[in-house]
C-alpha cells in the first residue's frame, strides 16, 4: 500500500529560512547548512536533520550559506555587509570579508581554495582563502543586485543570476562575459549540477533546465504556483520545486509530469535541495522551519522507518 | 486512508545553552586541528606543547576569575566607533558573546538593563 509522506521538521530558527546547502558525502555522513533571517546559520546532520551547531557572529540576516565538499568549512553571506568563512567542525569564525553592501551568495571552489561572493553591490568577487588579506578579484557587469553566483565548469567559469533579469556566464581568468541569458522577470533561484553540467533556473511559475556550458535551454516546466526554488535529483529522474503556495512539488524530469505535491510548510518555500545521495530533499520556508522529505516514500532511511503490516511502529505522527 | 510513514524520532533541535559543535563527537575528535601553535611546527617538542598549554590554562583561569571579580562592580567599556560606556557588570554568557549589565550609562541616557555584545568591546576596566 502506498504510504503518505512524513516530513521531518527541523526547528530552531526564529525567522524565515532563505537558503540551504548540502555538503558532499564525507566519512561522517553529509551535512546541511541553513541561512536564516535571524542571523544565526545552523549546521545539521544531513540525513537526520539533527542540529550540530549554530554559527554565531553575524549581525544581520544571513541570506546565503554554503559548505565545502568535505563539510570542514562553511561560508555565509549576510545583511551586515560581510561574508564569513567558518570552521564547520568547531563552529569558529575563521574569516570576515567586508563588503560594501548586503552580501547574498557565497560558493567555494571544489578544492575550497577560493570563495565566490555576490550581493547588492552588483559585483562578483573571488577571494583567495590562502591569501585572505589580498584584494579579491572583481567581476563587474551586472546592473542590479546579484542573487546567486556559482562556480561551474570545473571552477574555470562562473554563473551569476541578478535582479537585472539576466543570468551570465563568465570566464574566471579574463573576467569577461562568455554568454548571457535574459528573462522577462527576475530569476528566483539557480542550481548548478556539475555531473552533466545542468543549470536549474526558476522564474515566475517556471522551472527551466539549461546546459551550463552552452546556456542552451534543455526544457522548461510550469508549476501551479510561483516557484522560489527547485532542485534536480542526482540521477536526473525527478526534480522538486517549492514556492508561494507553501507546497513542495515533485515532477518527473523526463516526462515533465507533476507526480506529487506535499503540504506541510506554513509559509512560502524559499529554498529546496536534494541531498547528495538523492535519498531526501530539504526545504526552507518563511515559517522558520526546514523540512526533510523522502524521495522514496516509505523507505527505511535516516529517521524514517519502513514498517511492514503487523509490525509495531515506534512513533506515529499526528496528521 | 493511507498510513503515514513511521519515524524513529524527531530531529534533535538546538541546545538552548550553547552553540553546539560537540567537542566529543567523533568528527570533532578526528578533524579538529590542534589549536596549540607550538604543535603545528615540525619537530614538535612535547615539553613545549605542555608549557604552552599550561600558559593557556593560566590565562584562561585568570580571565574567568576577572569575570567573577567584576560582578556587581562598575566597569568602563571601550567599544568600537569611539564609544565609552559605564555600567554595573552582572554576568557573561557561557560563550562570552554577551555581557549582562545594569544601569548602563550611554551618551543618550541610562539603560536600566542591557546586554553588551562582546564582539563590539575593545577593552574594559574596573577597580578591584
Amino acid at each position: 500500500m502506498a504510504m503518505r509522506q512524513t516530513p521531518l521538521t527541523c526547528s530552531g530558527h526564529t525567522r524565515p529560512v532563505v537558503d540551504l546547502a548540502f555538503s558532499g558525502i564525507t566519512p561522517y555522513g553529509y551535512f546541511l547548512i541553513s541561512a536564516c533571517k535571524d542571523g544565526k546559520p545552523m549546521l545539521r546532520q544531513g540525513d537526520t536533520g539533527d542540529w550540530i551547531g549554530t554559527f554565531l557572529g553575524h549581525k544581520g540576516a544571513v541570506w546565503g550559506a554554503t559548505l565545502n565538499n568535505e563539510a570542514t568549512k562553511a561560508a555565509t553571506a549576510a545583511a551586515d555587509f560581510t561574508a564569513k568563512v567558518w570552521d564547520a567542525v568547531t563552529g569558529d569564525e575563521v574569516l570576515t570579508l567586508a563588503h560594501k553592501h548586503i552580501v547574498k551568495s557565497v560558493n567555494f571552489t571544489q578544492d575550497s581554495s577560493c570563495l565566490l561572493t555576490g550581493g547588492n553591490d552588483k559585483i562578483i568577487r573571488i577571494y583567495d582563502l590562502n591569501k585572505p588579506e589580498a584584494e579579491p578579484q572583481e567581476i563587474t557587469g551586472h546592473t542590479s543586485a546579484i542573487k546567486k553566483a556559482l562556480w561551474c565548469n570545473n571552477d574555470t567559469q562562473i554563473l551569476s543570476a541578478a535582479d537585472d533579469k539576466t543570468v551570465r556566464l563568465w570566464d574566471r581568468n579574463s573576467t569577461e562575459v562568455v554568454k548571457q541569458l535574459s528573462f522577462d522577470m527576475s530569476v528566483s533561484s539557480m542550481e548548478y549540477i556539475p555531473d552533466g553540467e545542468v543549470l536549474v533556473i526558476t522564474y515566475g511559475k517556471t522551472i527551466a533546465f539549461y546546459n551550463a556550458l552552452s546556456l542552451d535551454m534543455i526544457k522548461t516546466v510550469d508549476a501551479p504556483a510561483s516557484i522560489h526554488s527547485a532542485s534536480l535529483h542526482p540521477d536526473k529522474d525527478f526534480f522538486v520545486a517549492g514556492g508561494d503556495d507553501f507546497k513542495l512539488y515533485k515532477f518527473d524530469y523526463g516526462t515533465k509530469e507533476e507526480l506529487e505535491s506535499y503540504k506541510g510548510h506554513f509559509g512560502p518555500v524559499h529554498c529546496v535541495r536534494f541531498s547528495p545521495d538523492g535519498e531526501l530533499y530539504a526545504s526552507g520556508s518563511e515559517d522558520g522551519t526546514l523540512r526533510l522529505w523522502q524521495t522514496a516514500v516509505g523507505k527505511t532511511y535516516g529517521l524514517w522507518k519502513c514498517v511492514l503490516p503487523g509490525e509495531f511502529s515506534c512513533l506515529m505522527p499526528n496528521n | 486512508m493511507r498510513p503515514h510513514v513511521s519515524v524513529l524520532r524527531l530531529p534533535r533541535g538546538p541546545d538552548p545553552n550553547g552553540r553546539g559543535f560537540d567537542p566529543n563527537s567523533p568528527r570533532f575528535i578526528a578533524l579538529c586541528p590542534t589549536t596549540i601553535s607550538a604543535s603545528t611546527e615540525t619537530g614538535t617538542d612535547s615539553v613545549q606543547i605542555r608549557e604552552e598549554q599550561r600558559a593557556r590554562s593560566v590565562l584562561r583561569e585568570s580571565f574567568l576569575r576577572t569575570l567573577i571579580a567584576m560582578t556587581n562592580k562598575q566597569v568602563q567599556f571601550h567599544m568600537y566607533e569611539r564609544v565609552k560606556v559605564e555600567a554595573k557588570f552582572g554576568a557573561s554568557d557561557i560563550d562570552v558573546l554577551n555581557f549582562q549589565v545594569s544601569e548602563l550609562h550611554t551618551p543618550i541616557g541610562v539603560q536600566k538593563e542591557a546586554l553588551l555584545r562582546c564582539q563590539d568591546v575593545i577593552s574594559y576596566s574596573f577597580d578591584l
